[in-house]
């Protein structure tokens, strides 16, 4: 990457807290956190968008917001209706001007484990609770209050938790910033600990990369051999990969182009496992999830 | 069934706005109760769309999207059911309406082909964004933003109005298209899968550092341990985040005290002596 994001700021007087209009503005704007969502950073574009008319507000030094829009394009995957208590914590410390590493470790951290706790409250819980009874409404009485109450009750409780979790956490974080900025040096140390152990258990939880082959007479699944040795070996060793090409220089996007090509080229011959969810005329999946171009193994028929 | 050109120009704005709506927005409009109807009164069959739009709701509800997985997609299923519970004249009950949802199955593939793609070439586009950063040029950044929801809209736009007057025979091909080449959408997918990789090397060339590779090992294992018990996977993150917390805080108390101690070291060092 030819910008190097520096570790401070350069004006590092904290800025005045942010106002209760830009602070709401940029709630309103979290709504659309996964506008930009794409598989590599997920939703770190969008999330950049949400909390600009913050950071505007902190970094009035030029420099400084450009460096602040840089690293907030980190790889960014939390829960779209818990994003605003990141935003809160993360605005905290860019207002007092924390490290840049410590408010990219921080903020990793604690966008990373809401993902789960959101998609176990809203889709699996508050998604089949309201659109269950609703649906049923709808099927029988034939009328469209369900799917009115429906949308009532469902983006009533969205927005009270975005606007509420904005708030408190922003509150939050900068009651504690304060308290940790005596130790910048060791709070930052701190934060990348957390952070990058959080890395680690992303690549476990995240990569779902596999492989498809099942191999000769006696039908070896090559992947089930793999998990013996060490589950989720394949995503850890890629993710090391990229790494080293990072470091050695090569662009984000060249890393995106080569797997593009590798995982075409490989599922061609069946070599990693994909689901193209396609179909044969009689809407029957296909075994392995697809069917390769170039077929020199036989794929297990699943038993009837 | 006759379609006018305003019934076929209002399914591709409600086509455009619930493309959108999927992932940004109020993320609710788009679910079946709330489509099917809306379709079924722009064709003329309000009642049946709100019965289509049950119906398919109960099988949403056991595939929502969650963590980055796309199951095919309910936007295009939903509004391909209605049109094909209307067009065919189908019964107003949950058992009459059922053929219309299995019709409709190859175009909520194809809608989550389309997804793929999208989030695929955006993925390139991440590229762009790093400059816009660096420039802080803030309108670029907001204009990737719109770029995105703007082909998403588009995309799911004209799907519906292609289903809308293809029916099931274009329904037929898209299978058939999607049975031939399931080759290279399933690399798509596994490519898709393994993209995210390149957001974890750039967190890792951040904060990683010698002994940090420890915690990195410690994090990863930590995590397989949670996922592989089935009453503690749905929090793995969670248990996670907590272990590396503690580890966290534990290092900041420690360095804070040993800072500390060498601030006073001269002051301890004759207190010694005494």
């Amino acid at each position: 990457m030819a910008y190097n994001i520096p570790e401070k700021y350069q004006d590092l007087t904290p800025a005045q807290p942010l106002d209760k209009k830009t602070l709401n503005k940029m709630v309103w704007l979290s709504c659309f956190l996964q506008a930009s969502f794409n598989y590599e950073r997920m939703q770190a574009c969008g999330w950049l968008w949400s909390i600009l008319p913050g950071l505007q507000k902190i970094h009035t030094n030029k420099e400084d917001l450009k460096a602040s829009m840089a690293h907030n394009l980190d790889f960014l995957n939390t829960h779209p209706f818990l994003v605003t208590f990141v935003m809160g914590i993360v605005l905290s410390l860019e207002q007092n001007k924390a490290d840049t590493q410590t408010i990219r470790s921080v903020r990793i951290s604690a966008a990373s484990p809401l993902g789960g706790i959101g998609d176990a409250l809203f889709w699996l819980t508050l998604v089949p609770i309201t659109a269950g009874l609703t649906a049923n409404m709808a099927m029988e009485q034939k009328s469209i209050i369900g799917a009115i109450l429906f949308l009532v009750i469902f983006n009533a409780v969205q927005f009270i938790v975005r606007f509420g979790l904005m708030y408190w956490s922003y509150g939050l974080g900068t009651k504690a910033v304060t308290m940790l900025t005596a130790n910048a040096k060791e709070f930052t140390r701190a934060a990348s600990i957390l952070g990058i152990f959080v890395v680690g258990a992303l690549i476990a939880n995240y990569g779902s990369t596999t492989l498809r082959l099942v191999i000769g007479e006696t039908q070896i699944n090559i992947q089930s051999l793999l998990d013996g040795v060490l589950p989720k070996l394949i995503p850890l060793l890629i993710t090391l990969g990229i790494y080293a090409l990072i470091k050695k220089g090569w662009t984000p996007v060249r890393c995106i182009v080569l797997i593009l090509v590798v995982g075409i080229l490989g599922c061609a011959f069946g070599i990693w496992s994909g689901n193209s969810q396609a179909m044969d005329a009689d809407g029957n999946t296909l075994p392995g999830g697809y069917t390769p171009l170039v077929e020199w193994y036989q794929y297990p028929t699943p038993e009837e | 069934m006759e379609i006018s050109i305003i019934q076929a120009l209002l399914v591709f704005v409600v086509a455009f706005i619930m493309g959108i709506d999927q992932f940004s927005f109020l993320e609710s409009l788009y679910q079946p109760i709330v489509t099917c109807p809306i379709i079924g009164a722009i064709l003329g069959n309000f009642e049946l769309g709100v019965v289509v739009g049950g119906a398919y709701q109960l099988v949403q509800i056991g595939s929502m999207p969650i963590g980055g997985a796309q199951p095919p997609n309910a936007i295009i299923g939903g509004i391909m059911a209605t049109v094909f519970a209307v067009s065919l004249g189908m019964e107003a009950t949950a058992d009459g309406v059922g053929a219309a949802l299995g019709l409709a199955v190859p175009f909520a593939v194809f809608g989550q082909y389309v997804v793929t793609l999208t989030f695929t070439i955006f993925s390139g586009m991440m590229h762009k964004a790093d400059q816009y950063a660096e420039e802080a040029n803030v309108k670029g950044i907001r204009n990737i933003n719109f770029l995105e929801m703007a082909v998403l809209g588009v995309l799911f736009g004209v799907i519906s109005v292609a289903g809308l007057y293809g029916g099931s025979a274009l329904g037929e091909t898209l299978q058939k298209f999607s049975y031939d080449f399931s080759w290279v959408m399933a690399g798509l997918d596994a490519a898709g899968g393994a993209m995210k990789f390149v957001g974890f090397a750039i967190l890792m060339k951040v904060m990683m550092s010698g002994e940090m590779w420890g915690f990195l090992l410690a994090g990863f294992a930590m995590s397989l341990l949670c996922s592989a018990n089935a009453s503690t996977s749905g929090a793995t993150l969670i248990l996670c985040a907590f272990v590396g917390a503690a580890i966290a805080i534990y290092d900041f108390t420690t360095q804070t005290k040993i800072k500390q101690n060498a601030g006073s070291g001269f002051a301890g060092g004759e207190e010694d002596g005494i």
